[in-house]
């Protein structure tokens, strides 16, 4: 479970102080799919930031399974990341230059998972997006569809509790990014992953269990998950 | 993050962009080539100078003399004021005086225990020197038969080690026959060579020059005044071969001990310098430690080298020439820690995005300074690799010939590779590759994954 109590995130100083959250409070409950929507500047990826450890508001709290992550060190923060959440971005950020294989390892080689259990969870997360064929490819040679994938991937290799997407069909066209989607999802049920989607396509977000709609850095409204089954 | 995974990352990093990576490695493998010929020339020198004591000088032997400005180490009146107390003893080189060994000094160090004989040194200058059957008179050094190292001969033969030539015997380099002219150099062999010195009477007092001219006139008293002049007749013994290890034989010369001091007493007869000597050779018992008989030596006041100290004046020589080619490697170090830094430096700029990336699923900011250190240091291998691998290649190839130029001899090299002191200098410049890097990874320690991110 995810609860975001009172988080305030401010911009710049005195004059120029500029918040980009505002006193916001929500709960996510475990395995729930959740869509944050909003408008460009409304504060979606600075929400994001704040909520996977990556950035650190100025005030309130963050309980991850119980643990106030925002107490947490930089240390047990980076640990925290390595072990617990996966992070899709919104241009893809794949080593061009690295093979797909070694691009879906690197969060096993930052959580020192050991050598000999790699390749088997390396094969497993490029079986789901269904690119075990390109295995051995250099990350730049794929095309757009295929690198999201490959995010994916290096997303899920590590079996993470939460999954971050930041506008992960943003620069995919509409089928492609149909099956990024229905991957997503798919996968959030099938291993009740707590899945996060940033993005400002509202149809997206109503295919999530909970929306959450920020405007101007705060809350307009949460759709709760009975809510929208109703 | 494990180390083995940071190392493969940085090493696949640097594939990626090999011109980058060749090119600043290549400033390292400069400082390396050089640094690697250097140790190579160094070691050549060192063996070289060791074979060259080793048959020219008995490790038994002593080199004794009164002042210690002979062996360089100060303790004399150089040069100073241009006036200095005198002497009797002294003798002066050039501007500098030496203080010399007298008759009463030698018999003293005779006396030391351990002592098994000594020789002074004996520096005559001959007027010329015959040989039977030519006309012509040459000019010639004469030195002292040493005892202690057999020279191996043209033809004829010597004495095993530790004995002496005989009194009429000399020894001629292989180097006079053609000057001489002699192709068949066991021609020589018997043959007598008569060795003429003189002398400037400075004993005649001034009452034996009115004398001398008032019974023979003005010729009488020229002749008075003349130069003396003395003959020493020997037979050729051997001729010994030329050799590049040999330092004595090549130049001059040799006589029993005996003859030489017969001709130096001649020459300095009525002046200051009879039976005053610069230095003087001992050789110690065998089974004792020549450097303990040193040590008594020089608490009575004479200062002396051991064969060891003069392998280590030497070896210093050598190390002080290598200590300035080391230096302008440095040098070029210097330059390459730079080459490093820039490159490096424009390697974070432009993985910024992957180093956000990184940061952002978890790797601590120690974690990749390490990744961008490593990549220094491969850097550093490569180019350490690079230019020691060159410099042996090259070196092993040009080695035959510089040799042959510096006329080492058989045998000899300049150049003598080492393996352990390479694999040294190749972590060395490792290290140092690892330092060059040290603020550059700092830097990409310090980005703020999500500002990183954010660059498109
Ligand atoms: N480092 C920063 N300094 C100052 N202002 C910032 C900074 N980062 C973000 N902002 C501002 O905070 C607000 C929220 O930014 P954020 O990136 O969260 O928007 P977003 O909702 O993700 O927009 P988009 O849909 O375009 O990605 C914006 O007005 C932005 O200009
Ligand atoms: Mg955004």
């Amino acid at each position: 479970m995810i609860e975001v109590k009172a988080i305030t995130k401010t911009y710049g100083k005195s004059k120029n102080a500029f918040k980009a959250l505002d006193n916001v409070s929500f709960t996510i409950p475990t395995g729930t799919s959740v869509g944050i929507l909003g408008r460009s500047g409304s504060g979606k990826s600075t929400l994001m930031h704040a909520v996977s450890g990556l950035d650190k508001p100025e005030s309130g709290e963050v309980i991850i399974d119980g643990q106030n992550i925002l107490e947490l060190n930089q240390k047990a923060v980076d640990q925290f990341r390595a072990r617990t959440i996966g992070f899709i971005f919104q241009s893809f950020f794949v080593q061009p230059n690295e093979t797909v294989e070694y691009n879906v390892s690197l969060p096993l080689e930052i959580a020192e998972v050991p050598t000999a259990r790699r390749t088997q969870k390396i094969d497993a997360a490029l079986e789901a997006v269904d690119l075990s064929d390109k295995k051995n490819s250099k990350a730049r040679n794929l095309s757009g569809g295929q690198k999201q994938r490959l995010a994916i991937a290096r997303a899920i290799v590590n079996e993470p509790s939460i999954i971050f997407a930041d506008e992960p069909t943003g620069n995919l066209d509409s089928t492609t990014g149909q099956k990024i989607e229905d991957l997503l999802f798919d996968y959030n049920r099938r291993k009740g992953v707590t899945l996060i989607i940033v993005t400002h396509d509202e149809e997206l977000a109503r295919r999530c269990d909970m929306i959450i709609n920020v405007k101007d850095g705060k809350i307009e409204s949460v759709k709760e998950p009975a809510e929208l089954k109703v | 993050m494990k180390r083995i995974d940071i190392a493969a990352r940085a090493g696949r990093s640097l594939r990626q962009a090999k011109a980058r990576t060749l090119l600043t490695s290549l400033a390292i493998a400069v400082g390396a080539f050089t640094l690697t010929l250097s140790l190579a020339a160094g070691e050549g020198s060192r063996q070289y100078a060791d074979k060259l004591i080793a048959s020219n000088v008995d490790e038994q032997s002593l080199f004794i003399a009164k002042d210690a400005a002979l062996f360089g180490e100060g303790g004399s009146q150089f040069g100073g004021s241009g006036l200095s107390e005198y002497d009797p003893d002294a003798a002066t080189r050039g501007n500098v005086t030496f203080k010399q060994l007298t008759a009463a000094d030698i018999e003293a160090i005779r006396a030391v225990k351990g002592i098994k004989e000594i020789q002074p040194l004996y520096q005559v200058a001959i007027k010329y020197i015959k040989f039977e059957g030519k006309d012509t008179r040459y000019t010639s050094e004469v030195s002292t038969y040493g005892a202690g190292i057999v020279s191996e001969t043209l033809v004829g033969s010597l004495p095993g080690r530790g004995e002496q030539i005989a009194d009429g015997d000399i020894v001629i380099p292989e180097a006079y026959l053609e000057t001489l002219g002699v192709k068949d150099a066991s021609s020589m062999l018997g043959k007598s060579v008569a060795v003429t010195v003189g002398r400037t009477s400075s004993s005649v007092t001034s009452e034996q020059l009115a004398q001398a001219f008032a019974s023979g006139g003005v010729e009488a008293a020229a002749a008075l005044a003349q130069p003396e002049e003395k003959q020493f007749i020997y037979k050729v013994r051997a001729v010994t071969k030329q050799s590049a290890t040999a330092l004595a034989s090549s130049s001059s010369v040799l006589i029993a001990p005996s003859q030489m001091k017969a001709i130096s007493e001649f020459v300095t007869q009525g002046t200051a310098g009879f039976q005053k000597y610069m230095a003087a050779t001992a050789i110690v018992n065998d089974g004792t430690d020549p450097a303990t008989v040193k040590a008594v030596l020089e608490q009575k006041g004479y200062p002396t080298q051991t064969a060891k100290d003069l392998q280590s004046l030497i070896f210093t020589i050598v190390n002080i020439l290598q200590g300035i080619v080391i230096g302008f490697a440095a040098l070029a170090l210097i330059a390459s820690v730079f080459g490093i830094i820039n490159t490096q430096y424009i390697s974070v700029l432009e993985r910024t995005q992957q180093i956000g990336l990184m940061k952002a699923l978890g790797m601590s900011g120690r974690d990749i300074a390490k990744l961008f250190r490593y990549e220094a240091a491969w850097i550093g291998f490569l180019g350490g690799l690079i230019g020691s691998l060159l410099a042996f290649v090259i070196g092993t190839a040009v080695n035959p010939w510089v040799t042959e130029q510096l006329s080492l001899g058989e045998g000899n090299s300049l150049l003598i590779f080492q393996l352990i002191p390479i694999v040294i200098l190749i972590v060395s410049l490792m290290v140092i590759a690892m330092v060059a890097g040290y603020f550059p990874s700092r830097k990409a320690a310090k980005l703020d994954p999500i500002e990183a991110l954010r660059t498109e």
